[in-house]
């Protein structure tokens, strides 16, 4: 097991490399860079020059890019050249706000999607069935961005329930004030987000119900007169959670890559907003070190759901 | 170059989306004449109280980075969220020339090659502490000082007489710049190399128009500057209102400053909050904000809304379409022009600019906001702008008669050119809102109609950065394109249109406009009259040969709470920076 685990991290080590430099090229592809927004007739071309060159972006891509990594291993990545403060510091502020805003979502979507996905499987084909059903399709058609557009217009504007962008009020004040007001700010997009997302987790969940109340063993503990509550739960919905569990490691890892769709319509400053933003603005330190991070913790996340699927599953036992 | 500040502090890209989004759906719309008396600058005047809060909207896409430092700023948002506190140091009138009326005073002396500042007495920053000499010299230092970083500094700016050596690290000190009465003095005397024209004006590009406190940031490494918390965090304004408090990216608070020079504001607070360009038509409706710029393609959802009073200016900018007829020369530092390139032929740009029918197409797409302009010179510039120029008005038979003479013959559906070849031309436009496209495609209609095979580079309208990386670097597949332009307050257009200036993106350079861009900003110039003159005869040089063609403008409308007196857009009201003069804006009793 810890071999296999060490096994893992090794080979990210060349998945990382071959990553890291894949980034630094495509991000270097894209036309245009952080200072081309700010040209206009009010500064000196000159001036904008001397600036691209003080900031290393007319080296060979290679010394850009070794430079690059060398600093990566000082922990340093580098200084985001839009908001002129240590990329750091930027993801550590947005990586935070996503985290809660994730962690929130994360569990409404487990406390609405497991019982659904219970009822569901147990009721199979009767009007509890149907009606899961139905709003399974419905969260599965619908866009997210029009979802959340809709929802926004619905409780932030017409009953003006909720705020509408931000992750906290600028007249909060004082550690409770602001905690609520950033909880406040969190509830809508959270639920929104939710919603939206439970379909693949009650899918799976209703599957494996479906699926494991025809198998023998089932049949077995029936007939041995084991009550049908206990077969239940711990002989069909044990085993129907595994395929929820295979995502476990990346809903974990995944708290803090944040969405970029949520966070756009709400404003709300987190990590995928972060990285449209970054984008648009060709912030190339923000760029390279969000698609980093995001690829490490993909890979990160991967190997989690491997180790909790050979932990809660015996059958399953990498070598 | 020009001062960064104010209007100037739009960038490319907002100008752009200002632009393109000021094209909505259909909406009958009379004449431009009519269009503009449709709005007021000022909201009405009220007996105004003490006290109450006003909520700011910020419409953007992205946080604001927060760099609250005229010298050191780069975005648009930041301008408009320090606006509070960050007054400039000069007021102006209508016209943007230099009053007196502002927190100095400012004299040009053109024989003696000097400009004198006199801060006035009790200008004081949100500490108590006077606006001196020193703190105005000190903003020339952190434009100046490689070590900043700034983007600001300009070949322009280093007409003041040793900037130069200080920016290149050979001078301690800027030796043109002069205290009479000492660091702690107010008075500034600035010895310049050659005096220009348009020192009067504010945004010439010469005399930069903000102080820094010195002594406030005098501890802190210029190096530093930039991510320093006293930029950052707790900055120092002498304007009506200090920050009191800072989301970062996301809202700013201000309270009074009370050591203001023309005695306390009467809001209590103000909270500029940002949100995203999406959700302003919903908040205009709801009234979650007390002052919000309207989006021009939104008009007809919010233009009912019981409760606002909608005011507006027309900004200093416009689009244009340019012909592509040289290259930039990166060496010399010219533009040069080809005389052979295809769309080097005056016909041709004439007949293209008959062919576009822009006031039916923001009839249809722009419920009258946007309109069409007949010359490079906007009308806010007074009698600069010439308005006998009655432009490129939508004329398909002028078009056609103009290509015949000139030799473009027909072979089946499209002209040939006059050597025969075929020609195609390929049109580079950037994509904006959902009418970008339309309007475009609009336009290729109609010079089909002349016989004129165009083309989209690209094959489709393109990202704003493919856009200025195509057009800055004169790539071969663009012979013509569709850009905007958001202007100083100083109306001289050679930073945009000289032989040596890199963002001419046509890169025409001919003798006669080289001439009289020359003698716009003479020393003769400094007779108004004589310049007036100049800066008409350019326009009718420029309508003539059409290298760049005048497109639009748009409105730029606010909506204002019902209940505040004392919000204006107007230049002469404003605090120096292009935003109201927030002293003035208070609730009504």
């Amino acid at each position: 097991m810890w071999k296999t685990i060490l096994r893992r991290l090794l080979i990210m080590i060349p998945q990382l490399i071959i990553l890291s430099l894949l980034v630094f090229l495509l991000a270097k592809m894209m036309p245009g860079d952080p200072f081309s927004g700010s040209i206009n007739p009010n500064t000196d071309p000159k001036q904008i020059e001397a600036l691209r060159r003080a900031a290393g972006l007319y080296d060979p891509w290679y010394v850009q890019y070794f430079r690059w990594v060398g600093n990566l291993f000082h922990g340093d990545l580098g200084t985001s050249y839009i908001q002129h403060v240590p990329v750091t510091s930027l993801i550590a502020d947005r990586a935070s706000n996503t985290f809660w805003l994730s962690l929130l979502t994360t569990i409404l979507t487990y406390s609405i999607a497991i019982p659904l996905g219970i009822t569901s499987g147990r009721h199979q084909d009767q009007w509890q069935d149907t009606s899961v059903r139905i709003f399974n399709y419905i969260t599965l058609a619908t866009p997210g961005f029009v979802f959340y557009i809709l929802g926004l217009w619905l409780f932030g504007f017409t009953l003006g329930w909720f705020p509408i962008s931000g992750s906290v009020s600028a007249s909060a004040s004082g550690f409770w004030g602001v905690l609520g007001s950033r909880i406040y700010h969190m509830i809508l997009p959270a639920i929104l987000y939710a919603l939206i997302t439970t379909t693949g987790t009650v899918q799976y969940l209703r599957t494996g119900i479906v699926d494991n109340k025809v198998e023998d063993y089932v049949r077995t503990a029936r007939s041995k007169g084991v009550p049908e509550n206990i077969v239940f739960h711990k002989h069909i919905l044990r085993n129907s959670l595994l395929p929820i569990a295979a995502f476990l490691g990346n809903t974990i890892t995944g708290l803090l890559s944040g969405s970029m769709i949520i966070e756009s319509v709400f404003s709300y400053p987190g990590m995928g907003k972060l990285f449209l933003d970054s984008i648009g603005q060709r912030d190339y330190t923000t760029l390279t070190a969000l698609i980093l991070i995001f690829g490490i913790l993909t890979l990160i996340g991967n190997l989690l759901s491997d180790i909790i699927m050979s932990i809660i599953d015996p059958r399953i036992r990498i070598q | 170059m020009k001062k960064a500040k104010l209007f100037a502090g739009i960038t490319l890209l907002s100008s752009v989306a200002l632009t393109l989004a000021a094209c909505g759906k259909s909406e009958s719309r009379s004449d431009e004449s009519k269009t503009a008396s449709k709005f007021k600058e000022v909201v009405p005047t009220k007996a105004a109280k003490k006290g109450g809060t006003v909520k700011v909207a910020v419409e953007t896409d992205t946080p604001f980075t927060g760099i609250f430092n005229d010298e050191l700023s780069t975005s648009a948002t930041d301008t408009e969220v320090m606006q509070y506190g960050a007054e400039s140091l000069f007021g102006t009138d209508d016209h943007y020339v230099f009053n007196n009326k502002g927190a100095a005073t400012i004299k040009v002396d053109q024989k003696a090659k000097t400009v004198t500042v006199e801060i006035k007495k009790g200008v004081k920053w949100s500490d108590g502490k006077q606006v001196t000499a020193k703190d105005y010299e000190y903003a020339y230092e952190i434009i100046a000082n490689k070590d900043t970083k700034s983007q600001r500094y300009t070949s322009s700016l280093a007409d003041l007489e040793g900037l130069q050596e200080y920016h290149e690290g050979k001078a301690k000190t800027i030796s043109g710049f002069e205290m009479p009465d000492g660091e702690n003095g107010r008075k500034a005397v600035l010895h310049f190399k050659t005096m220009r024209p348009g020192m009067n004006t504010s945004g010439n590009g010469y005399i930069w128009e903000a102080a820094a406190p010195y002594h406030y940031l005098k501890d802190v490494k210029f190096k530093d500057l930039m991510s320093s918390d006293k930029i950052r965090k707790k900055p120092l304004f002498f304007g009506p209102y200090k920050l009191q408090k800072l989301v970062r990216g996301q809202s700013t608070t201000w309270v009074p400053n009370e050591y203001y020079y023309k005695g306390k504001p009467k809001l209590s607070k103000i909270t500029a909050t940002v949100i995203n360009p999406n959700s302003v038509a919903q908040s205009i409706k709801s009234r979650k904000f007390d002052v919000t710029q309207v989006i021009n393609s939104q008009w007809k959802n919010v233009k009912d809304t019981k409760g606002v009073n909608f005011i507006a200016k027309i900004p200093l900018q416009y689009s244009y379409l340019g012909f592509k007829v040289g290259k930039w020369d990166a060496k010399k530092g010219e533009n040069v022009m080809d005389p052979k390139s295809k769309m080097n032929n005056k016909a041709l740009r004439q007949a293209i600019g008959y062919g576009m029918n822009v006031n039916e197409v923001y009839k249809r797409y722009s419920y009258g906001l946007s309109f069409r302009i007949p010359t490079l010179i906007p009308a806010q510039f007074g009698d600069y702008f010439d308005k006998n120029i009655k432009g490129y008005t939508y004329n398909i038979k002028k078009g056609n008669e103009i290509l015949d003479k000139a030799g473009f013959k027909k072979k089946g559906t499209y002209r040939v050119q006059p050597n025969g070849k075929p020609l195609t031309i390929r049109l580079a436009a950037m994509t904006g809102n959902s009418t970008a496209e339309p309007i475009v495609q609009n336009y290729i209609q109609q010079w089909k109609k002349l016989g004129l095979n165009v083309k989209l580079t690209s094959g489709r309208l393109i990202e704003f950065n493919s856009f200025y990386d195509k057009v800055q670097n004169d790539d071969p597949s663009v012979d013509m394109f569709i850009g905007a332009w958001s202007l100083s307050s100083e109306p001289s257009p050679n930073d945009l249109y000289g032989a040596k200036a890199p963002m001419n993106y046509s890169r025409f350079v001919t003798p006669e406009n080289t001439k009289l861009l020359n003698e716009m900003d003479s020393q003769k110039a400094f007779n108004h009259k004589y310049r007036v003159e100049k800066f008409h005869e350019w326009q009718k040089y420029m309508f003539d040969e059409a290298y760049v063609i005048p497109v639009a403008n748009s409105y730029s409308i606010t909506a204002v709470n019902k209940k505040l007196t004392g919000y204006s857009l107007k230049p002469s009201d404003s605090m120096g920076n292009g935003f109201p003069n927030w002293y003035n804006v208070a609730y009504a009793k």
